[in-house]
């Protein structure tokens, strides 16, 4: 299979430190592909070596099939959005979209008319002849945005582009990036360290740690079925357990693994009449006492107690389950089917 | 509340008396001076009557005229130059890890001390007629440079070059850290290549702090009495040492006209720091804001804030 | 484009060019200075240390020395006394009146010397009080001179430690204003202080327009002598230079340390 977007094998050193570590990652065309982890695992180095501007110390790089190694930043057709922003403050917001359009040459006419356009796409017809300073983070990240989609990338690159802003203007443009990508079928690399922000964008996603891809795969993959004990405290607040902890709560394991995940919502607090039921429907109930209670909004999640394990427990907020306090004993349903098997890291 | 409104009124009294001498002070030596010259430059030396003769004398005799153009002139060139070189330098300087950054401004900042009479004389010793330069190019036969004379205005510009450089480095340099990497990497990716970058975005961010030096190189230059005077005395036509010499000369002891060429003098000097004042503002706009990763720390903006201080201070030495 | 690890040749190159531009006429002085006799030649054919020898068993320049440093001595400790009240108030009691000062301090870096000469000159030669020529008349003018020095420094070192907050505290525990400001003030913005007096003291040592057309032919400062020696002795005048400019790069490292040290502390 030819991918659209096809990364071999790539390497990138700092001195004797590897940032990147033998990444291999495809994209077909019209996907957006989200690198999720935390700082430092190299994902906005490999952003940067794919714009070229940073060497690569082994791989290849094929957009379309094309090797990019050769080429300059401004020869490989690659759209990039940074962090913050890095508009041109001395230009307008019309002349900074306008930019990449007057390098290339473009008539005076049909530069005038991809601004508007752009200008139209981000929604900010009105901020044209406005200087960047004026304008809010959220307009700027978009300005950027319409910036590098003006030449007609092949590929995006987004760094983080939304960490630098507010939580409700960052839902907010989540939703319009995502839209815009959609609508042009722009084939998109996305950086961030949100996995909230991953789940809803993404195609796929990436997870990478250490300069490698742990895991990638759709959301509800990634989501579902964390291969490692990275992935999975990273995706969420995950239970992770080793293998003697597992045994004490659910009595026998399956397979040989030495760490195991057990999500949140899978564990159920339950009333003394409900415990017979729960059993028929192949449960397992032990005993526990509850740490600490905290409210966020419609869950519940409890930290409870069970024989020397802690686990983390979500409860929806239904007012059903106010009455168990802390310190409270309670008694907790648990899943077998639910338990997942974690990789040994860098298996 | 009493007690409050009590100590604001002692306070009151106070801050009164803690300007008092600094008042004393300045209206003595500055604001007196300023108003003596002022009104004496509408005074004639002849009769004391009330003319604007001085100042008509100042700008069409032939003689203050040329020394008016010499003086725009040199200031001009100098300053020119100045901030050519020093742009590459500050540039240039901007590359090197900051220790070596810092050592390079130390050195630049002590060598700009080395400005007035020693500088003027370390020049003849370099380049006078007997100088170390001047016999090494007559032995190699170097004939480009046998019409040289550190005497000629040529010379002068070489000598006023030198003390304008480290000024202008210092006062250049801080503004490089505004442009950023980013901007540089952005406008690659938008497909301009390095000398598009700096015409269309670098440039033009750093046109206000450029213009800015400009305006303090050639204030400083206007100013500058001690290089002129102590390579030939009084010999050079310029405003700065005519004035000199009608206010304090033995030969034409004429301290009105002085104060006429004075006021005309300070106007440029004023009109030079009136716009590099707002030029800052200018860049500041630039500059803050958008620009927080690399503003080069309080400290190193203070440094160079003296060293210009210390340097600026050639008219004075 | 690629990352850069430190500088390429060409920004090397050019630093360097630099350097030797601006240290040239220094080695020149120095050569000089150590030179036994040098005449229609490259370099020096023989060495001396005579001429430092004969600058210290001068006694015009002794004597100019002298003059040099209690003249600046005064002048500085002057500009103290007057300075630090008068910024301290305007600072803590009357911030409006901020500008006004602002645009007094800074017309001296504004006028070149020759200007402010020529204003003194007609102000104290004639009329009521005639003091031209005298030492008076040189400190006034030293005074103007450093006014945007020392305005800088001391309101630089107040704002950084919080005068009229520290001020208000102070007040809050019952002490009066003037105690205030002797216990608590002034104390915490002395090495501040300390960097601006080091300047001041290094400019006004290079001083030569104001020094030598106001009291040029009765006093003689450094900077003037220098001019006199320069026609007569190039050897002994380049001795003298050298000397200063010791003196003048010792001012600085101090400066520079000690800024060092307070940007230290102040992050610390």
């Amino acid at each position: 299979m030819n991918s659209y977007l096809d990364l071999q094998g790539i390497r990138k050193n700092y001195g004797t430190t590897a940032v990147l570590d033998d990444v291999c990652l495809q994209a077909a065309e019209g996907e957006l592909v989200t690198l999720l982890g935390p700082s430092g695992c190299g994902k906005s180095t490999l952003l940067r070596c794919i714009a070229g501007l940073a060497d690569l110390n082994g791989g290849r790089i094929l957009l379309q099939g094309r090797d990019l190694e050769r080429l300059a930043p401004r020869q490989r057709e690659v759209g990039m959005v940074f962090q913050s922003y890095a508009l041109f403050p001395n230009l307008t917001a019309g002349e900074n979209i306008e930019y990449g359009l007057r390098m290339r040459g473009d008539s005076k006419r049909s530069r005038q008319r991809r601004t508007e356009e752009l200008l139209a796409l981000v929604d900010l017809e009105e901020k044209r002849d406005v200087y960047p300073h004026h304008l809010s983070g959220g307009q700027q990240q978009r300005i950027a945005l319409a910036r590098s989609l003006a030449v007609q990338p092949k590929l995006l690159l987004l760094d983080e582009p939304l960490s630098a802003l507010d939580a409700q203007i960052r839902k907010n443009l989540r939703a319009e990036i995502r839209n815009i990508q959609k609508r042009l079928n722009m084939t998109t690399l996305f950086v961030t360290h949100d996995q909230e922000e991953a789940l809803t964008m993404s195609d796929r996603v990436c997870i990478m740690n250490k300069g490698r891809i742990v895991q990638a795969g759709t959301p509800e993959e990634i989501y579902a079925k964390p291969r490692t004990e990275f992935a999975a405290r990273f995706m969420g607040s995950y239970n992770v357990l080793t293998r003697p902890e597992a045994m004490r709560l659910f009595g026998r394991l399956e397979g040989s693994s030495d760490s195991f995940a057990l999500r949140p919502e899978s564990v159920k607090l339950i009333r003394p009449d409900e415990e017979e039921g729960a059993r028929a429907g192949g449960k397992r109930i032990v005993e526990g006492t509850v740490d600490s209670v905290s409210v966020l909004g419609t869950i519940l999640r409890y930290t409870v107690d069970s024989g020397g394990v802690r686990l983390t427990i979500d409860v929806l907020n239904d007012g059903r389950s106010i009455g168990i306090g802390e310190r409270g004993s309670v008694r907790l349903a648990l899943d077998p089917s639910q338990l997942l098997q974690l990789e040994q890291e860098g298996a | 509340m009493r007690n409050k409104k009590n100590r604001i009124r002692l306070q009151d009294r106070l801050w009164v008396l803690g300007l008092l001498p600094f008042a004393i002070m300045v209206l003595s030596f500055q604001l007196a001076p300023v108003w003596s010259m002022l009104t004496g430059s509408f005074r004639s030396d002849i009769d004391f009557s009330l003319t604007w003769h001085n100042y008509y004398t100042a700008l069409h005799s032939p003689f203050y005229r040329k020394a008016i153009e010499n003086s725009l002139l040199i200031s001009s060139y100098s300053s020119l130059i100045g901030i050519a070189v020093g742009l590459a330098c500050a540039y240039s300087v901007t590359r090197f890890s900051p220790a070596i950054r810092d050592r390079l401004l130390m050195l630049s900042n002590m060598t700009s001390n080395f400005a007035g009479v020693p500088l003027a004389f370390a020049y003849i010793i370099l380049l006078g007629s007997n100088g170390m330069f001047t016999l090494l190019f007559k032995q190699w036969g170097w004939n480009a440079f046998a019409g040289f004379d550190l005497y000629s205005w040529t010379g002068l510009t070489l000598v006023y070059v030198y003390f304008q450089i480290p000024l202008s480095l210092l006062l250049l340099y801080p503004s490089f850290y505004g442009i950023r990497e980013q901007w540089k990497e952005a406008a690659s990716l938008l497909g301009a290549n390095a000398w598009q970058f700096w015409r269309t975005v670098g440039m033009p961010i750093l046109a206000p702090a450029i213009f800015g030096t400009l305006g303090i190189l050639f204030a400083n230059a206007m100013g500058a009495y001690a290089t002129a005077y102590a390579l030939v005395g009084g010999n050079y036509n310029l405003l700065a040492i005519r004035i000199g010499s009608l206010v304090s000369g033995d030969v034409a002891n004429q301290p009105n006209l002085g104060s006429a060429l004075a006021v005309l003098l300070a106007c440029t000097t004023l009109l030079a720091v009136a716009l590099n004042h707002g030029m800052t503002k200018r860049s500041a706009r630039y500059l803050t804001g958008t620009a927080r990763t690399a503003v080069p720390s309080r400290r190193e903006r203070r440094r160079a804030a003296r060293g210009a201080l210390a340097n600026a201070k050639e008219g004075m030495g | 484009m690629t990352e850069r690890n430190g500088a390429g040749w060409g920004h090397r190159a050019l630093q360097s060019m630099l350097l030797v531009y601006l240290l040239l006429p220094l080695a020149a002085t120095a050569v000089y200075a150590f030179a036994r006799e040098w005449q229609n030649t490259l370099l020096p054919k023989s060495w001396t240390l005579d001429w430092f020898g004969s600058m210290f068993r001068d006694t015009r320049f002794l004597e100019a020395l002298w003059n040099s440093l209690y003249l600046c001595a005064i002048s500085v400790g002057l500009s103290l006394i007057v300075m630090i009240p008068a910024v301290f108030v305007l600072t803590v009691y009357a911030p409006r009146l901020e500008s006004l000062m602002k645009g007094i301090v800074v017309l001296p870096y504004a006028v070149p010397g020759v200007v402010a000469a020529v204003g003194l000159i007609r102000t104290y030669s004639s009329g009521p009080i005639d003091i031209s020529g005298t030492t008076y008349l040189l400190i006034g003018a030293y005074f103007v001179a450093i006014l945007p020095y020392m305005y800088q420094g001391i309101r630089n070192s107040l704002l950084t430690v919080s005068a009229p907050e520290l001020m208000q505290a102070a007040g809050l525990l019952g002490a009066g204003p003037i105690r205030a400001f002797l216990t608590v003030v002034l104390p915490n913005i002395a090495p501040g202080i300390v960097v601006s007096t080091l300047l001041s003291f290094s400019v006004l040592f290079g001083e030569f327009v104001l020094t030598n057309m106001l009291v040029g032919a009765h006093i003689q400062t450094i900077q003037v002598y220098l001019y006199q020696r320069v026609g007569e002795s190039g050897h002994l005048a380049s001795a003298i230079a050298i000397a200063y400019f010791v003196f003048i790069l010792i001012v600085s490292m101090a400066l520079m340390k000690l800024g060092q040290r307070r940007s230290g502390r102040g992050k610390g």
